[in-house]
């Protein structure tokens, strides 16, 4: 049936009718092709189409321009989403108060925002405090700490110790910056739960803690 | 300035362009055994010893060339390279780069040099500026603007940061060398001066078109693809000389149409992937279809560096960023002189906390740009023909 409306999309762009193109992405969605399967099972094998009838010759230069001007009307309808769904994690970051460190922490919360995570970026020079006030403010379960200098990564034992006094002990703590890379040992010895590496590695860990956090509440509930 | 020692400099100059650097360092210390207050000959001894990565001594010999002469530019450029490559000296290498812009304010690379500088040293706002200047002298210029995606990265991630890295990569134009590798054309056919000349066989006119298409002459070319297709409409090659005919029109779904209707007569086409790759990857969303594309094509031509290249950056945009490394450095083993894979290296490094392996693949890359330019002979060439001192 596709394959059928892959011929219709193309007689749409070929005849320069923008809106039955559009009623055929529409019918074939219908039918339960998901959107990020549009392009490759609709518009594709169309445009393919498309590109054999000009060198066929059964359309001219100008007829193949204004069939490519339709597909272009027509592309939206059919793109896979660039922005990827929003996850409904929420996470707080910050580089430890008296570090100015931003680069680490900048890549990895963008690269986090950009996977749909709802993220909380405090910036540098962030006191334990501001990170546990954000935390109860926005219901997050865990949190990023950077610290690119031994002395503001040892500190970083401050923020785990106010959660633990305030009753928060379900909140991962995850670490990062060059001092935690180095030395596995100096994240646990300040009570996180994990180091990040960097934006791959963040992307890694945080969607295991989320799933971990999830299925402990599953538990819970 | 006496007949010897303008004979000895000559031997020197020509030793050290032919690449013969002992017997180049010996004809320099002959000339100067007559006369030690020639800058030009203090400067070609710092790119002799730069280039056998001495750098102590090749910022001795640029230090004396221009306190000899401050106007010497050449002994800049060397004694600011020296200092790049030997790290830990960002205050000097400013200062030096400074300097250069100065006595050659319209130096592109200088300023470009200035911002890597500033860069290095953490005043990013600075090297904004001078990258920024670099652009405004030519805004063609790929490491200035490599240098601003390497910033955006640092300060609002890779998706701001990408586009840029696409926009220096269109810059550079080692791709469409690429395409042209690809398809076999060899470098030194003309396009031919009377298409009504050209023979009637399939052959003949895709070679023709494919000469056309590197002189630029798309509507040539188009006419020869015509006739090829006209006799064979599944000819894959000439479909997949027609996309790209489109594609540097910028006409992206004409290039899709042909590139597309070329692989489904031949899937695994290297001028076909090599198109179709490039149209998904300048629209938004297409960055797994882009290195699905890219990746059938580093399997076909992985011996292309800019293939890895093109592979990796629509790794960087599906945040596959490990992967993005490892193409790179694939890149980097093929073609060390890469600037485009040094520079999407660094970013790759960024991404991973490596700031200091960053640093040094930004600092490969100017080594590299500089050397490709043949920027040193330039200036060397221009101070000689007018700094000859009284």
């Amino acid at each position: 049936m596709t394959a059928e409306e892959a011929q219709n999309l193309y007689r749409s762009f070929v005849d320069h009718d923008p809106a039955s193109a559009i009623q055929v992405v529409e019918r074939v969605r219908a039918s339960g092709v998901t959107q990020d399967a549009l392009f490759d099972t609709l518009y594709v094998p169309a445009m393919a189409f498309l590109g054999g009838a000009w060198a066929a010759g059964e359309i001219d230069e100008m007829a193949f321009t204004q069939a490519a001007v339709v597909a272009e009307q027509v592309g939206s309808f059919v793109m896979p989403s660039a922005a990827r769904r929003d996850t409904g994690v929420t996470l707080v970051a910050g580089t430890m108060h008296r570090d100015h460190h931003a680069i680490g922490r900048t890549i990895v919360v963008a690269t986090l925002k950009e996977a749909g995570y709802r993220v909380n970026d405090l910036g540098d020079d962030v006191r334990p405090s501001d990170f546990l006030e954000r935390i109860e403010q926005t219901g997050a379960r865990i949190v990023l700490v950077f610290a690119e200098m031994m002395a503001t990564a040892r500190a970083v034992v401050r923020v785990r110790e106010m959660l633990l006094a305030n009753g928060r002990d379900d909140v991962v703590v995850l670490v990062g910056g060059g001092p935690f890379v180095a030395d596995a040992a100096l994240a646990r010895d300040v009570g996180a739960n994990g180091v990040i590496g960097g934006a791959e590695s963040a992307l890694k860990l945080v969607a295991r803690a989320a799933r971990d956090l999830a299925a402990s509440a599953e538990d819970g509930s | 300035m006496t007949a010897a020692a303008s004979m000895t400099i000559a031997t020197a100059e020509d030793l050290a362009r032919r690449g013969v650097v002992g017997a180049a360092v010996a004809a320099c210390h002959e000339a100067l055994a007559i006369d030690d207050r020639d800058a030009r000959v203090h400067a070609l001894i710092a790119h002799l010893m730069l280039e056998g990565d001495f750098y102590d001594e090749a910022i001795a010999a640029a230090t004396r060339a221009i306190e000899t002469d401050p106007d010497c530019s050449p002994a800049y450029l060397a004694l600011g390279l020296a200092y790049d490559r030997r790290g830990g000296m960002w205050d000097q290498s400013v200062l030096v780069w400074h300097e250069l812009a100065e006595v050659e304010p319209d130096l592109v690379t200088a300023h470009v040099q200035l911002g890597e500088a500033f860069a290095a040293a953490a005043f990013e706002e600075e090297a904004l500026e001078s990258w920024q200047r670099a652009l405004e002298l030519d805004p063609t210029e790929a490491r200035a603007t490599y240098n601003l995606a390497i910033a955006s990265l640092k300060r609002e991630g890779m998706a701001l940061a990408l586009p840029l890295f696409r926009k220096a990569g269109e810059l550079d134009p080692s791709q469409d060398e690429l395409f042209f590798a690809l398809a076999g054309a060899a470098e030194d056919v003309p396009p031919p001066a009377d298409p009504a000349e050209v023979g009637p066989t399939r052959e003949v006119r895709c070679a023709a078109a494919l000469a056309s298409l590197r002189a630029e002459d798309l509507f040539g070319a188009a006419d020869f693809v015509r006739l090829v297709l006209d006799e064979d409409a599944d000819d894959a090659e000439a479909l997949a000389l027609a996309a790209y005919a489109y594609l540097k029109q910028q006409a992206y779904n004409e290039a899709m149409a042909c590139s597309l209707k070329a692989l489904s007569v031949a899937p695994t086409l290297p001028t076909a992937l090599y198109s179709l790759g490039v149209v998904y990857a300048r629209r938004p969303g297409l960055d797994r279809h882009a290195a699905r594309v890219f990746i059938t094509l580093a399997r076909q031509a992985g011996a292309h560096a800019l293939v890895h290249v093109l592979l990796a950056e629509s790794l960087l945009g599906l945040q596959r960023y490990e992967q993005a490394g490892k193409a790179y450095r694939s890149a980097v083993r093929l073609d060390p002189a890469c600037v485009r894979a040094r520079f999407g290296l660094a970013a790759a490094h960024l991404t991973a906390g490596r700031h200091a392996e960053a640093q040094w693949e930004i600092s490969r890359a100017a080594y590299y740009d500089t050397k490709r330019q043949g920027l040193f002979w330039r200036l060397y060439d221009a101070y000689a023909a007018g700094g000859e001192r009284p």
